[in-house]
């Protein structure tokens, strides 16, 4: 676990939405992502869940800067891609890619298949004509997918195999991270569990590094080595995945952890009720989970807790560890 | 739960005999819905399980012949409420079928609810229309049904408008209204799907403890696995239009006999155990233009055999109310 396998580290990463309205703007922005830090290093998988609106999308496309975080510092192998000029960060491109939930908003529909998959070649001019066309046939075959499919149209493919199409987008540029915003979630289970099969196989055959998005938490489980889980733009709780099942620190992660349906007709446990979602209430100080946590206390109202190390490289943001 | 049966000694609230629903498209016409029956007992829960376009959706649609016409069309069958055939009535004697005696929700409570009418005047247009309360008669229900399902301070938010609810809270308002004239059946399609998982939890054990202080039945229409084994007392498992599978929830996940509810259960990551690769079913679902011959499961079954391209099996009991439409059911699983 030396330094130097570190892929990507995020040091303090912030993106505030301030709302433009016709004469003035907010002062109080939203924070979509207020200050998270983590950092993955090269072959692992890192998986970020929460619910609707906890910021793992926008923390995601940050990360590329798809969208311009408000500040923090992102170390790709050392360097920060927030200093980066647009032309060193389009040189950067190849070796980050971005998996999209969608998979039919995400694929051009007037372009084929294999202009899909190819364009970042060409425009990388990492190669051209036919050897582009072999690339190209070679990522549709690892991907699953026939080479004879790069003349077809997006429209011509089902959900699944349109996924497909976006994985081998991604991949054909030998990207060393790849960030997959929900990339199983707009699919039926019996396919999920093709393209979660391919995902990992894709991993150990080409040494990627995933940044894995997702607000289902099996499937975080079963991809992820390790957890972050996200409430309202903070990072609570992060772990080896079986630690954070087996021993979850934070009230939050216990109370999504216990609201998992169960398979199977056995035993129905059923936790002690959780509090009604709350909008985009700020507490203006102390802990943020406070207006759903079942065990606060008056400490909680007044401080913030910190991220913490509880032993064990387990994070978490909590005053009374339980 | 379970004691309610067995069911020869009862009569069931909803049977469906041979339910066969089409459409006609361009390119042809698709079965949605192919030789379906089932029933539904008073006080449970049946839950309609597949995949996107089985034909789960198109039954529940069915039962309230709210399917467009044309290009819809109830092609078979018999749907009997208490031994009366809804296609066989007017379409006003229908209309008091709907929302009085069989009502509905859908996944998501905002395209369901209109945007322009607070809540509480949307409940009591229904009771209003259906029930024929007057206007202050109808408000004091409405705030009953909005305290039943839970909703804090129903005195105050039965003037809320819908944008001014959170997703949860939305639907627990879809739930008070559709159950406002105490309908004796409730489908509910897809009706945490949309929702965050611990709200899911919520809504999901207020479904269960409603219709258990109400002793209705609930058709439970949904894609998640999950969600089935929470609330559900019995399950039709549905693949290409047909009903592969059905029995009682234990059996379902205890000691399932078609390949294709196996394969449901597989593709699901477990939480206790970390296997490599998950036992993903292969191929897709076939196009309802092109359905496969015999079996409609076969081009993607483990167990396929070359009967099964042959025939279409039909549904063998494995013991009291579990049936399997495999021919190979005794070895599957």
């Amino acid at each position: 676990m030396s330094e130097n396998h570190v892929l990507i580290e995020v040091l303090g990463l912030k993106k505030y939405f301030y709302r433009q309205r016709l004469f003035s703007a907010d002062k109080e922005p939203i924070r979509a992502v207020d200050g998270i830090s983590f950092s993955i290093r090269k072959g692992e998988t890192l998986g970020l869940v929460g619910e609707s609106g906890c910021g793992k999308t926008t923390a995601g496309k940050a990360i590329l800067r798809l969208i311009e975080p408000t500040s923090g510092r992102i170390l790709f192998r050392g360097r920060n891609i927030l200093d980066l000029s647009r032309e060193e960060l389009r040189q950067l491109r190849p070796h980050m890619q971005f998996i999209f939930q969608d998979p039919y908003e995400s694929l051009n529909p007037r372009m084929r298949v294999g202009e899909i998959v190819g364009e970042g070649l060409g425009v990388h001019h990492l190669a051209k004509g036919a050897e582009q066309a072999e690339r190209v046939s070679e990522v549709l075959r690892k991907v699953g997918l026939h080479p004879g499919d790069a003349g077809r149209y997006p429209h011509e493919f089902s959900g699944g195999q349109r996924q497909r199409i976006g994985i081998a987008r991604a991949i054909s540029l030998h990207p060393e991270l790849i960030i997959a915003d929900e990339p199983v979630s707009a699919l039926d289970v019996s396919i999920q569990a093709q393209i979660l099969n391919l995902l990992m196989d894709l991993r150990d055959q080409l040494g990627l590094t995933y940044l894995f998005i997702s607000h289902d938490l099996r499937i975080v489980k079963h991809i992820s080595d390790r957890i972050g889980v996200m409430y309202l733009g903070k990072m609570v709780e992060m772990a080896k995945g079986e630690d954070l099942f087996r021993k979850p620190l934070h009230p939050y992660t216990q109370m999504l952890l216990q609201a998992i349906p169960k398979l199977g007709p056995a035993q129905k446990a059923h936790p002690p009720s959780a509090k009604e979602e709350v909008h985009f209430f700020e507490p203006k100080q102390g802990c943020l989970f406070l207006p759903r946590c079942p065990h606060s206390k008056e400490r909680c109202h007044a401080e913030e807790p910190l991220f913490q190390n509880e032993g064990g490289d387990h994070w978490v943001a909590c005053h009374f560890v339980f | 739960m379970s004691q309610l049966r067995p069911h020869s000694q009862k009569t069931p609230l909803l049977e469906i005999r041979s339910l066969t629903t089409q459409f006609l498209t361009e390119d042809g016409v698709v079965r949605a819905v192919e030789d379906v029956s089932f029933e539904i007992f008073q006080g449970e829960i049946l839950s309609l399980v597949g995949e996107s376009g089985c034909g789960k959706s198109v039954t529940g649609l069915s039962l309230l012949r709210l399917i467009p016409i044309p290009p819809g069309q109830i092609v078979r069958g018999e749907i009997l409420l208490e031994g009366r055939d809804l296609l066989r009535l007017t379409e006003k004697e229908m209309e008091r079928v709907r929302g009085n005696e069989i009502s509905m929700i859908f996944q998501e409570p905002m395209t369901s609810l209109n945007p322009v009418f607070t809540i509480g005047s949307q409940i009591m247009e229904t009771l209003q229309l259906h029930q024929h309360l007057d206007k202050k008669e109808a408000r004091r229900k409405a705030i009953e049904m909005l305290h039943r399902v839970r909703i804090p301070s129903p005195e105050n938010r039965i003037d809320s408008y819908p944008h001014q609810l959170s997703g949860g809270m939305r639907q627990r308002a879809m739930i008070a209204m559709a159950l406002s004239c105490q309908p004796k059946l409730l489908i509910a399609d897809e009706p945490t799907t949309a929702l965050d998982v611990t709200i899911q939890a919520q809504v999901l054990r207020l479904l269960k403890e409603i219709q258990q202080e109400m002793g209705m039945a609930v058709l439970l229409i949904t894609h998640d696995l999950g969600v089935v084994s929470e609330i559900a007392d019995r399950v039709a498992v549905m693949y290409a239009g047909r009903i592969v599978e059905t029995g009682p929830l234990e059996a379902l996940f205890g000691n399932m006999r078609h390949p294709y509810t196996r394969g449901l259960l597989e593709s699901i990551p477990q939480l206790e155990e970390k296997k490599e690769r998950l036992n993903a079913i292969p191929g897709h679902v076939p196009n309802p233009l092109a359905l496969p011959s015999g079996c409609k499961f076969h081009p993607r079954c483990y167990l396929a055999i070359e009967e099964c391209s042959q025939e279409e099996p039909p549904l063998f009991q494995v013991n009291g109310n579990h049936f399997s439409r495999c021919i190979r059911w005794r070895e599957c699983c």
